[in-house]
């Protein structure tokens, strides 16, 4: 599992290219939310769906087809 | 005439069917009540009394005429533009007739509050508000639930005996767990979301009834979807049990609560229980998220982020940039993954009829520090309560929260169904079942300040 440790460079130089500013305590609530879904979000991008024939327009009322 | 509102939402409309009450009477104690009751629990952040006045003289024939409900502060209303429970919303909101309004207007509901929310809706515990933290009625110094925190507490302190949430990731379950009330998640698009600022884009939130049992919330409910939601019996029910961490890590007073629960709903309905596997839950809770995420962001600039209005909270600031900064990759996993959990849930409706597992995993935790002792470990009570919360946002599919015991602490302890798409009645079926199996214990245990000799 990768550290959050990274966090500490690619977040605020992913707020700058996009033009977000971020004081000191943004910075700090952004590098807390970080350590709880950083882990969760890496399990979820490992998740093999690759079996998973995407829905198209899925209508959310109904079960799939 | 304070009495008049201890009466159920349908007794409450029966007894202005009949003539027994006026709209005008039932509003001024409506409003007498909030008056002498919600200082302590900041549960209703803005009356009304001349537009309510007016939509009481006014109201038509319908199953709700005359009677009092709170509305969450997230829909506008054609005198007021909804506030999301922040100091400002990125999106752009106005004054406006929004379904829900429409929906209780026609039925001669009258709207008598607004109700406190989680700011930006981004929360389970309802502590953090613009108009300040909302408080639980089972005790003051918790947390009511969110985000329809004000809605919930509403209801619990008999302030009402209806009022309207939104579920977009548990939403109306959330507060209804910690008050000890039943809500329903209706499935997605069924009831009314007209003038919803996401309403448009969503494909998560829904309006839904917090109610004291589950025939109010079907009364409430066939108002905000607009049809009937038809009395069953949820005869030979087919109960579903996770035997997974969204059961098992749980407190030992919810896990008993609701393992209870489930037995005396088999008994009830003469039917089954069967150990089922739904893997992924965590998954499934995330890929909400993330979707809900994509959903609110997607007209957001860092222009706007960067003249964020100065009382929007340092947490909802600091979050609200941490969600531009979410890889594109996430969230297009998050759509594999709902198809997937879609898919799995289609199939494993043909084997059960609900799911089962606790709406929550641990009463209601303190206003000052909304964490959770689990077996696993002390949490963020956002972090446990989303697990149970979030599938049936992803999927789309109907569920309920049902009072089920009392903590050691005299805290709500509750359960939450879940069934296939389009089976809301099914849900209010069983949760009226589970009421007549327990005798109605739960739904009829009133918080002390609701509690008769409270103020008025």
């Amino acid at each position: 599992m990768e550290s959050a440790a990274p966090a500490d460079e690619f977040i605020p130089a992913g707020l700058a290219s996009l033009g977000i500013e971020a004081d000191e305590v943004d910075l700090a609530v952004i590098a807390a939310v970080h350590r709880f879904f950083w882990p969760a979000i890496l399990e979820l991008l490992a998740l093999d769906t690759s079996e998973v024939e995407p829905e198209r327009c899925p209508d959310l009322s109904k079960a799939p087809q | 005439m304070s009495a008049a509102l201890d009466l159920s939402l349908r007794d409450q409309a029966a007894a202005v069917a009949a003539g027994e009450l006026g709209p005008a009477e039932l509003l001024e104690a409506a409003l007498a009540r909030i008056e002498a009751r919600n200082p302590a629990l900041n549960a209703v952040v803005e009356t009304f009394p001349e537009r309510s006045r007016e939509m009481a003289a006014a109201a038509p024939e319908g199953p709700l005429r005359g009677v009092p409900i709170v509305i969450k502060d997230e829909w506008p209303l054609p005198w007021r533009a909804q506030r999301f429970g922040a100091a400002e919303l990125t999106a752009p909101t106005a004054p406006g007739e929004s379904g829900p309004y429409r929906a209780l207007r026609d039925a001669g509901a009258t709207i008598v509050g607004v109700g406190n929310m989680h700011e930006l809706g981004a929360g389970s515990t309802g502590a953090v508000s613009y108009y300040g933290p909302c408080r639980n009625p089972w005790d003051t110094d918790r947390c009511p639930g969110g985000s329809s925190s004000g809605p919930a507490a509403s209801v619990a302190a008999r302030l009402v005996a209806g009022a309207v949430g939104a579920d977009g990731v548990g939403s109306v379950r959330f507060p209804a767990a910690y008050c000890g009330l039943t809500g329903l998640k209706p499935t997605f698009g069924r009831s009314a979301m007209e003038g919803h600022h996401m309403a448009p884009v969503t494909t998560t939130i829904v309006s839904g009834p917090l109610c004291a049992d589950a025939a109010d919330c079907r009364l409430l409910g066939s108002v905000l979807c607009g049809e009937e939601l038809a009395a069953g019996d949820a005869a030979k029910l087919r109960i579903g049990v996770v035997r997974d961490a969204v059961f098992e890590d749980a407190t030992p007073a919810v896990r008993d609560s609701c393992e209870e629960a489930i037995e005396a709903l088999r008994g009830e309905t003469g039917g089954e229980v069967v150990e089922v596997w739904l893997p992924d839950l965590d998954a499934a809770a995330l890929a909400a998220i993330l979707t809900i995420n994509g959903e609110s962001l997607g007209g957001t600039t860092p222009e706007q982020l960067n003249r964020l209005h100065p009382e929007i909270s340092p947490v909802a600031r600091g979050t609200l940039k941490y969600r531009m900064l979410l890889p594109a990759a996430a969230t297009v996993q998050a759509s594999r993954v709902r198809t997937m959990m879609r898919r799995r849930l289609a199939a494993l409706f043909e084997q059960v009829d609900v799911l089962a597992w606790p709406t929550v995993p641990a009463p209601a935790p303190p206003l000052e520090a909304p964490v959770v002792e689990l077996p696993s470990g002390t949490l963020p009570a956002d972090q446990a309560n989303v697990r149970g919360a979030g599938l049936a946002n992803l999927t789309g599919i109907p569920a309920i929260s049902v009072p089920v015991g009392l903590s050691a602490e005299r805290l709500p302890v509750a359960l939450q169904l879940q069934a296939a798409w389009g089976r809301d009645e099914l849900l209010l079926d069983a949760a009226e079942a589970l009421e007549r199996a327990n005798g109605r214990r739960w739904v009829e245990s009133w918080p002390p300040l609701a509690e008769a000799g409270a103020a008025l």
